[in-house]
């Protein structure tokens, strides 16, 4: 089986505080606008007058994500040119020289990796710290989770390690891309496609 | 959308334009050449091919606008493999190519009138395949509201629908300019007169037929959108609650200049005495035909939502 | 295909480093040459190109968050290229110390483009903002004048040393206070914006702020309730949450009760929604049931407390005044039923029946109160009632278990400061300092003033001078913005403000003389972990002070210079490294391991405890022996303090509820019907941090309004609103969220107040809407009690 390296995502325990993105704009220097990993909120449930009061099953979970370096991702089928391009460890990664900004792949990515960079003219994401972890360090999303959240490693055992959930709303259905990621759901996370729960904090994403 | 997203337009609108235009420039010239000989056909056709280069080139050039780095747009092409969007190019390219070299031959009148048939029907099939890429480009399976066969359906309409309203301008301004230069045959009796009143009831019909096609497509299209996924919905609801007026607008206009203006053409184009208005017609059908196709495919890229996170 | 070589890292690394010279060379107008000794942008560039190597500075992140968070700084060629956190072994022993975004965010700080660059003088009228540069000896010599003329004119009683937080160590208002005790002292505060009824209600209630068990303690509870505590975004210490996290791990379940489902009640194992401001009256129905179905812990109540039924009453105090009484209505016919507590907290009689038995029955329980719950009308009843709880079902002093307060300090490190005596003794609440620029001669005891001498009944004076050191609470984080920019513009009042700030604050608006100071990262300082008693940080130097700026200590060791105090405030040190290991000697003495020049390097040292700290457990333990310094020797249900104060309406006995003034139950209601607060929000430490684009984006400012409210008004999310009442107006776009209840508005406080040319806020700015208004005991901030209306803008 290929190596693919893949990110794992505590998800019962993420408190939705952005640390992993910040930490991620100043390492990569990530002017506004370009973020590669975001923290989406994700709200469900109601209010309902009871007689004097307002009762509630109002539930809240958050999901952080970068690029999920799918093993079958879209971006690397529709760039025109090549420079979406994935390494033996699964990592896909975009080869500046190459891109031409075109934004096929935004449209095309599920998950908001690619990020168009205005001042280049071309699209930047995720590279999973490629120079970190070739130096045996974890990527700074990693590093930096506050509730140790965040972890990365070879999808297989993550899989054997954690399962196999891939699929939290509003991610897509996984057959599309094929994500690596392993998530440990929140106890009110809904799945990919369900109704009545909606991304809270679209402006912040 | 992105402002330029209105490079895509540009080029997907010209580009599906020259390639219509093309292909009814063909048909026209086959039934005109049945009805009146190869000689008076061309003298028909050969200016009105001219307007079908710079509408290809100047959408190509559009197409680089929109691209962040335009310097390395030559890199495109580099994935025939899996990307549409190469193929897409590429196959702009050939017909660009084919249909040049079709033009040269045809005005320096080169080779046989076979032969340039020959090549005339090649590089009307690559533009048929590049039509198709370009719906390919768009048929994505993470972009629902795109990956419906309702693309190609309306790339394909628009593709004939301003070919036919382009080349009846394309014929309309030929035969005004024959006038001016006092040619035969271009009086009320005259033979160009009467293939151009031929030329444009044909089209007239064909526009009011493609136009029926658009809205027959539209509200199973609207349907499909509504009650998919999650993804279309919001599609659908960018299309309905932001450019409600786009949309209504966008329908107003091709009724108006296919249908309506379509009809009068029709009848004006069988009153030898009504040659001037016929001619008027179809250039203000032509613009609002024009405007129509444009406000909708800046629908179709206004619509873009992505599965997931959108 | 892909050259991961060493090569590639080191031209994405040159690569990266150029950029990020050239963007901040840009973002400074080229003033980045100064601080890099004087090199243009592209020498600079050629330097980087041919970098040497990448070092990393030990610091910590150091602002009013209560995290101390480690932080490691990656400097090339003195340019600060990005930030790490704690890259030590995490174990759950010793976890790491990591930063959340703020801090991670503080490179955007530094290198800000409207870091203010040189001293400047005031030109026009005192809040208009308009300012000239002038030379730091002129600067220097302004102020020491001013000190000297208001000195002899009035007297050190006319000084005060503004309320700032925003730094520590060697740096902020720690620097200034010791300057004006050295030169007579000023007039003192008690009391904090944070916690001022915490402050002044637990020695009257418990005897002690060492209260608390530690945070490692929580895994030992079973279960957590936590009336609006918020620490996932105020955060409140490092690995706050992640303490949390080991505690449900180990078991424990985590309620929270809050107005809005704060992203600590998101993350949480409930959420139980009440109106703001009444938390007493739901402590009252909890009370009630547990007395009605016999749940309460009589015996710990009995053996520990005072006051809880009348049979435990101080001597010489009638029947019918302690806590079981008023529960139960002997006084007023009202027994404090699940149905009376419901009309008033919106929470349902059921849940109120089964949280009280719950608490009751679950053992230990940890009841742990937010500060923003005492920062209203009667905050004094809010902390009261929290302790009541915890002693009524007797988790206090054991492990597992909690006071009922929070926050607080459940260990001290001997760890020095460069505090020096004041001679003045006088001292006012913090939160009246607007009164005493007004008033300040006609304030007395009623008024909160402390320290009269015999016969004094008032201040000596009204505040005449004001050194801001490294504070927006000028204008920005105190009441009643409006009101408070009239009594500081009219400089007959103030006479003079000067300020040490990074940026031009709202507050620095209002500064006579505003001085440019130094981060922390462009200077030595040391800071240590609040209330854990734990870690002690040697904030490294990162890089040299850019522009102008100076330290904090360094200015007002200038200003000493000039006013014949520099010996005394220099103290015969000559770095701040000196005063940090004057300061940090005794650490041996609770901690062998401790060795300076490790810490120094190490830019950290945590001193690991054995087992956790349990607050009171001395007490709980043998309670003659360790009696509590309150009057009765007990926890005080009945305060004896309270009852002294002789105003039952107000400062009733126990913990009573009484409705706001300005609430649902008020007469303002008809004209402005909800209630607005403004929560401590992750994306500020208070104020600071609020022009950091990264923060920004990550969480911009919004209103949060129910979809009820919004859909009553017909505002949609993402529209700008007007919020307004009385007292002014700020126009802000909304967040139409389900995780807030009906008919409460938040508005995160610490955006930085921008008025347009109508005077109306653009920023978000909710001490526009707030009030002057203090608390009837500490005489502390009400900031979180006000009733706004809302209209789309």
């Amino acid at each position: 089986m290929a190596k693919q390296l893949a990110f794992y995502y505590d998800q019962s325990v993420c408190t939705g505080c952005k640390a992993c993105q910040v930490a991620c704009k100043d390492d990569n220097d990530l002017s506004s606008g370009i973020i590669w990993r975001r923290v989406v909120e994700i709200n469900g449930g109601d209010w309902i007058k009871q007689g004097a009061t307002w009762g509630q099953n109002i539930f809240t979970y958050h999901l952080s994500l970068s690029c999920n370096h799918c093993e079958e991702g879209i971006c690397l089928e529709v760039c025109p040119t090549g420079a979406m391009h994935k390494r033996e460890d699964g990592v896909v990664l975009i080869d500046e020289d190459k891109c031409i900004g075109c934004r096929y792949c935004e449209w095309a990515c599920p998950y908001e990796a690619p990020q168009y960079n205005d001042d280049k003219g071309k699209m930047s994401k995720c590279d999973f710290c490629y120079n970190y972890i070739d130096e045996g360090l974890p990527p700074a999303c990693v590093a930096a989770c506050p509730m140790r959240a965040l972890d990365f490693g070879e999808l297989s055992e993550l899989q054997a390690k954690y399962g196999l959930v891939d699929n939290i709303y509003p991610m897509p259905d996984p057959s599309l891309t094929k994500p690596a990621i392993v998530i440990t759901p929140h106890a009110d996370a809904a799945l990919a496609g369900a109704e009545g729960v909606s991304i809270g904090n679209v402006e912040e994403i | 959308m992105d402002t330029r997203d209105w490079a895509l337009v540009i080029f997907t609108i010209c580009a599906q334009m020259a390639v219509g235009s093309f292909i009814i420039l063909g048909v026209v010239h086959f039934f005109v050449e049945r009805k009146s000989g190869l000689q008076e056909a061309d003298r028909m056709s050969d200016r009105a091919l001219l307007a079908i280069g710079p509408v290809l080139v100047l959408g190509t050039l559009a197409s680089f606008l929109h691209l962040g780095s335009p310097i390395n747009g030559w890199r495109a092409i580099s994935n025939i493999d899996s990307s549409w969007l190469s193929r897409e190019i590429l196959f702009n390219v050939l017909f660009m190519g084919a249909g040049a070299v079709f033009a040269v031959m045809q005005w320096r009148k080169l080779s046989t009138a076979t032969i340039r048939n020959a090549i005339a029907v090649v590089a009307a099939l690559i533009g048929v395949v590049l039509v198709v890429s370009m719906s390919q480009v768009y048929m994505i399976r993470t972009v629902p509201a795109w990956d419906t066969v309702a693309t190609v359906l309306s790339f394909f309409t628009t593709t004939f629908l301003l070919g036919a309203m382009a080349m009846g301008t394309a014929y309309a301004a030929n035969y005004t300019y024959m006038q001016r230069k006092s040619e035969p045959g271009c009086g009320p009796e005259g033979a160009q007169c009467d293939l151009l009143r031929y030329a444009l009831r044909g089209l007239a019909v064909a526009s009011i037929v493609l136009v029926g096609v658009t809205f027959v497509i539209m509200p199973l299209y609207m349907g499909y959108l509504s009650n998919d996924s999650a993804a279309t919905q919001q599609s659908a609801d960018i299309i309905v609650n932001d450019y409600g007026v786009v949309l209504g607008l966008r329908l107003a206009l091709v009724f108006l200049g296919a249908v309506l203006l379509g009809g009068f053409i029709y009848r004006t184009a069988s009153d030898p005495t009504r040659e001037r208005w016929m001619i008027n017609l179809a250039y203000t059908a032509f613009a609002l035909v024009l405007i129509s196709e444009v406000l909708g495919r800046f629908l179709f890229y206004a619509s873009q939502i992505t599965s997931g996170l959108g | 295909m892909e050259d991961k070589g060493f090569l590639s890292n080191a031209v994405k690394g040159v690569e990266l480093n150029r950029r990020s010279f050239l963007k901040w060379n840009a973002a400074l107008g080229g003033a980045a040459a100064l601080a890099t000794g004087g090199l243009t942008a592209s020498q600079m560039a050629l330097k980087a190109a041919a970098a040497g190597a990448e070092t990393v500075v030990p610091t910590s992140c150091a602002h009013n968050c209560g995290g101390r968070c480690r932080i490691l700084v990656h400097v090339q060629d003195g340019v600060i290229k990005r930030l790490t956190t704690d890259d030590r072994p995490d174990t759950l022993e010793d976890p790491q110390l990591r930063a959340c975004q703020r801090g991670r965010s503080y490179r955007q700080r530094v290198y800000h483009t409207d870091r203010l660059k040189y001293p400047l003088k005031r030109v026009g009228k005192r809040g208009d903002g308009q300012y000239e540069r002038i030379s730091w000896d002129e600067a220097i010599a302004t102020v020491a004048e001013a000190m000297q003329r208001i000195k002899d004119e009035y007297g050190p009683e006319a000084f005060i040393n503004h309320y700032a937080s925003g730094a520590d160590g060697m740096q902020g208002a720690g620097t200034s206070s010791r300057l004006l005790n050295l030169f007579g002292g000023a007039l003192n505060e008690y009391g904090s914006y944070s916690a001022a009824c915490w402050e002044y209600m637990l020695p009257r209630v418990l005897g002690t702020f060492t209260t608390a068990n530690s945070r490692d303690d929580w895994k030992n509870s079973k279960l957590i309730v936590m009336f609006g505590y918020n620490p996932m975004e105020m955060v409140g210490g490092t690995n706050t949450m992640y303490y949390l996290k080991q505690a449900k791990q180990a078991g424990a379940k985590v309620i929270v009760i809050d107005p809005r489902q704060s992203m600590t009640a998101v993350w949480a194992d409930e959420w139980i929604p009440i109106h703001p401001g009444t938390d007493v009256a739901l402590i009252a129905a909890l009370a009630y049931v547990m007395i009605s179905e016999g749940l309460h812990d009589q015996e710990f109540l009995d053996t520990y407390t005072s006051g809880f039924d009348d049979a435990h009453l101080p001597e010489g105090i009638p029947n019918g005044n302690s806590y079981k009484s008023y529960v139960m209505g002997d006084q007023d016919d009202q027994p404090k039923t699940p149905e009376w507590a419901e009309a008033i907290t919106g929470v349902s009689r059921e849940r109120i029946v089964r949280l009280a038995r719950e608490l009751a029955l679950t053992k230990p329980a940890a009841i742990y109160q937010g500060w923003g719950g005492q920062r209203r009308a009667y905050g004094e009843q809010f902390v009261h009632a929290g302790i009541t709880l915890a002693a009524m079902t007797g988790n206090i002093g054991i492990s597992g278990g909690s006071a009922g307060t929070g926050g607080m300090t459940s260990r001290y490190l001997p760890t020095g400061s460069l505090g020096v005596p004041n001679p003045i003794k006088l001292a006012i609440s913090t939160f009246t300092w607007t009164d005493a620029i007004v008033r300040g001669t006609e304030m007395g005891a009623a008024d909160g003033v402390e320290g009269l001498a015999d016969g004094q009944e008032t201040l000596p004076y009204n505040i005449k001078f004001i050194y801001n050191n490294a504070g927006n609470a000028l204008i920005n984080q105190h009441g009643d913005i409006n009101k408070t920019k009239e009594i500081l513009a009219d400089d007959s009042l103030v006479e003079f403000i000067v300020t040490h700030e990074q940026f031009m604050t709202p507050s620095a608006k209002f500064s006579d003389i505003i001085l440019p100071a130094t981060t922390w990262m462009e200077t030595e300082s040391m800071t240590t972990s609040w209330v854990m008693g734990d870690t002690v940080y040697y904030m490294n130097k990162v890089i040299e002070p850019l522009f102008e700026c100076k330290p904090d200590f360094e200015i007002c060791a200038l200003i000493a210079d000039q006013l014949g105090l520099g010996d005394q405030y220099r103290d015969g040190k000559e770095t701040h490294e000196d005063w940090i290991r004057e300061w940090t000697a005794g650490l041996k003495d609770v901690d062998p391991t401790f060795d300076f020049d490790t810490f120094k390097a190490n830019g950290v040292h945590v001193v690991l405890y054995d087992k956790p700290a349990i607050g009171l457990s001395e007490f709980r333990a043998d309670p003659e022996a360790n009696a509590l310094s309150t009057p009765s020797g007990k926890i005080e249900i009945f305060c004896q303090a309270k009852w002294a104060a002789d105003d039952p309406v107000e400062i009733p006995a126990v913990a009573s509820y009484i409705p706001e003034w300005e609430g649902p139950q008020s007469d303002l209601v008809a004209q402005y019907p909800l209630q607005i607060q403004g929560h401590h929000f992750h994306a500020r430490s208070h104020s600071t941090y609020d022009n950091i684009e990264w923060l920004r984006e990550s969480m911009p400012q919004r209103l949060f309004m129910n979809p009820v409210d919004a859909d009553a008004r017909g505002i949609e999310d993402g529209d700008k609103v007007r919020i307004f009442n009385d007292r002014g107006e700020v126009i802000i776009p909304v967040r139409v969220t389900k995780r807030i209840m009906p008919g409460v508005l938040d508005l995160p406080q610490g955006a930085w107040y921008d008025p347009d040319e109508n005077g109306i806020d653009r920023a978000g700015c909710i001490n526009v809407l707030t009030s002057h208004h203090p608390t009837p005991f500490a005489k502390g901030t009400s900031q979180h009690t006000n009733l706004v209306e809302v209209e789309k803008a």
